[in-house]
């Protein structure tokens, strides 16, 4: 699978990084299998967080045992120093490693989040802390919000090595400042910091829960994915080829063999299948940045 | 106002910023909406179809007003004095122009042009054999035939139009495809079976009816599809 630099952080990821939070709705044996199976096809990032129920758990076994394979993100929604280094700590002890390769602030929503997690006590604070113990090596941020504030913290946070954003090309679309999140992949660019693509797969916001209760939605991802290998393939490709580092597995077990071999068979999308794909799908309803919780 | 990828790349190489331009069929106002964006110091947006002309002037923001109008006229015959247009663009409207009209559109576009005038034709490549689209196609044209005595649709190969203004005086600049395959949305689909229904319906009899049944089976099996090239092509007048 092709690999990518991810960012200045001398790391080369593969161009699919897996999504953790599929462990989550797995029993540990189907659990260390998915992780078997993307190991297999060589993906060498993956990414989790305390907030995908017992994902970190579950993750852990395969985890220790292939570690030097494993380039592994984490992430905190602590805003303040003392939460942060608090769930750091959990997940180091819940992931069983002593040193995690990407920490990041997780969820970026509000502008008075970053002001929190930039000023004096912030969660800032303890992440370059845990990163001159020797316990993070590179700090990160991640977002489904406002692509503007995404821009403010890249531009005032000066040693993040990734962000992690949607982009996909129902959002491409779309004109309003409130979905450019392109502009954030081109200042990421630009800044040499590592891109990370989420919601590639989505196909738009669920229907209402009077239409679909919850409970019978067939995937366990906060928005309604795309879900035949062709859609899976094209929705890769396109994040593929806008650039990103690397592309992040949806949420659901079901859908993450499609993506893998998605991503094995990625060799690049022209510019005018692009462009078919936006003007296929651009007055489709996209489900970022209106619903914000996961 | 969001503007179709397709209009940002055909007019991306284009010196837009300042220009007096001319959205010739204007359709929704996607061009105009494009040329207002890239800095147009004023948009002519024509069409001779009043629902497009009130949807044109709808989706003007009011900040724009001043530098657009909306003119309601036959590309045949247009309101404009000679050599007035810096910039023309033609977005999907030559597959609506039945063949006997090319000459005097193309004769009027170039009439309404400043010397070293840009023009822009966007349009799509005969679709392939084995498109499931064409179907409806025929069926919309069959029905406009007997209708309006004209087809709805003719789509003609880039190296047609290419040579048609050659033949005006304007110089190739350069070709590009926009989109391959174009994406023939549920909505597209459904749009082209109204307007088969609508001719459908002008014609008396069994025929009229069967026609009408017709575009609507086949807009219910297409249900979308993926086919074919859009292209972009760019002139210029010699200076």
């Amino acid at each position: 699978m092709e690999t990518r630099p991810l960012g200045e952080t001398g790391h080369d990821s593969t161009v699919m990084t897996f999504g953790a939070i599929a462990l989550n709705w797995l029993e540990q044996d189907g659990a260390d299998q998915l992780v078997e199976l993307v190991l297999d096809h060589g993906v060498n990032h993956f990414d989790v967080a305390p907030t995908y129920g017992d994902a970190e758990l579950k993750l852990g076994p395969k985890l220790r045992q292939h570690r030097a394979e494993i380039f592994l993100g984490c992430k905190t929604q602590k805003r303040e120093y003392e939460g942060a280094k608090r769930k750091l700590e959990q997940s180091l002890t819940r992931l069983g490693v002593d040193r995690i390769d990407l920490y990041q602030i997780h969820g970026l929503e509000y502008e008075h989040e970053l002001e929190t997690i930039t000023g004096e006590g912030g969660a800032l604070e303890a992440l370059r802390e845990a990163q001159s113990e020797g316990l993070v090596d590179h700090i990160g941020l991640t977002s489904h919000g406002d692509p503007q504030l995404i821009l403010d913290a890249l531009d005032r946070i000066d040693d993040l090595a990734t962000v992690m954003f949607p982009l996909n090309p129902v959002v491409a679309g779309k004109d309003d400042d409130e979905y450019d999140y392109e502009a954030v992949f081109e200042r990421a660019d630009e800044l040499d910091v590592g891109t990370l693509g989420i919601k590639a797969f989505a196909k738009g916001p669920w229907p209402s829960t009077d239409e679909l209760p919850e409970r019978d939605r067939p995937y366990a991802n906060w928005y309604e994915p795309v879900d035949t290998p062709d859609e899976i393939r094209e929705r890769f490709d396109f994040a593929a080829a806008q650039g990103l580092t690397s592309v992040v597995s949806p949420g659901d077990p079901k859908l993450v063999a499609m993506v893998l071999d998605a991503a094995d068979r990625y060799d690049g999308m022209s510019e005018e299948a692009q462009r078919s794909l936006i003007e296929r799908l651009r007055h489709e309803q996209s489900p970022v940045p209106e619903q914000l919780h996961h | 106002m969001d503007v179709p990828t397709t209009v940002t790349t055909a007019l991306a190489d284009r010196p837009v910023t300042g220009r007096v331009c001319l959205e010739a069929g204007a359709g929704v106002g996607n061009t105009t909406a494009g040329l207002l964006k890239a800095g147009a110091s004023r948009v002519y947006a024509v069409t001779d179809d009043g629902e497009h002309a009130n949807a044109v002037y709808e989706r003007v923001d009011s900040g724009d007003a001043d530098r657009t109008a909306v003119l309601k006229a036959d590309l045949r015959r247009l309101p404009l004095a000679i050599d007035s247009v810096d910039l023309i663009t033609a977005h999907g409207l030559f597959n609506v122009l039945p063949p006997p009209w090319l000459e005097s559109v193309a004769a009027e576009l170039t009439r309404v042009a400043t010397p070293g005038c840009h023009l822009v034709i966007d349009d799509y490549e005969p679709l392939p054999d084995d498109a499931a689209v064409r179907e409806l196609f025929a069926l919309e044209n069959a029905a406009t035939e007997l209708a309006e005595g004209r087809p709805a649709l003719t789509f003609y190969p880039a190296t047609v139009l290419r040579r048609l203004f050659v033949g005006y005086g304007w110089e190739f600049d350069r070709q590009r495809t926009l989109l391959d395959p174009v994406p023939w949305t549920t909505g597209h689909i459904e749009a082209h079976a109204e307007v088969a229904q609508t001719a459908a319906s002008e014609v008396s009899g069994e025929l009229g009816a069967s026609l009408m049944t017709a575009a609507e089976r086949l807009a219910t099996e297409i249900g979308a599809e993926s086919v074919g090239q859009m292209y972009s092509v760019a002139l210029q007048l010699p200076a």
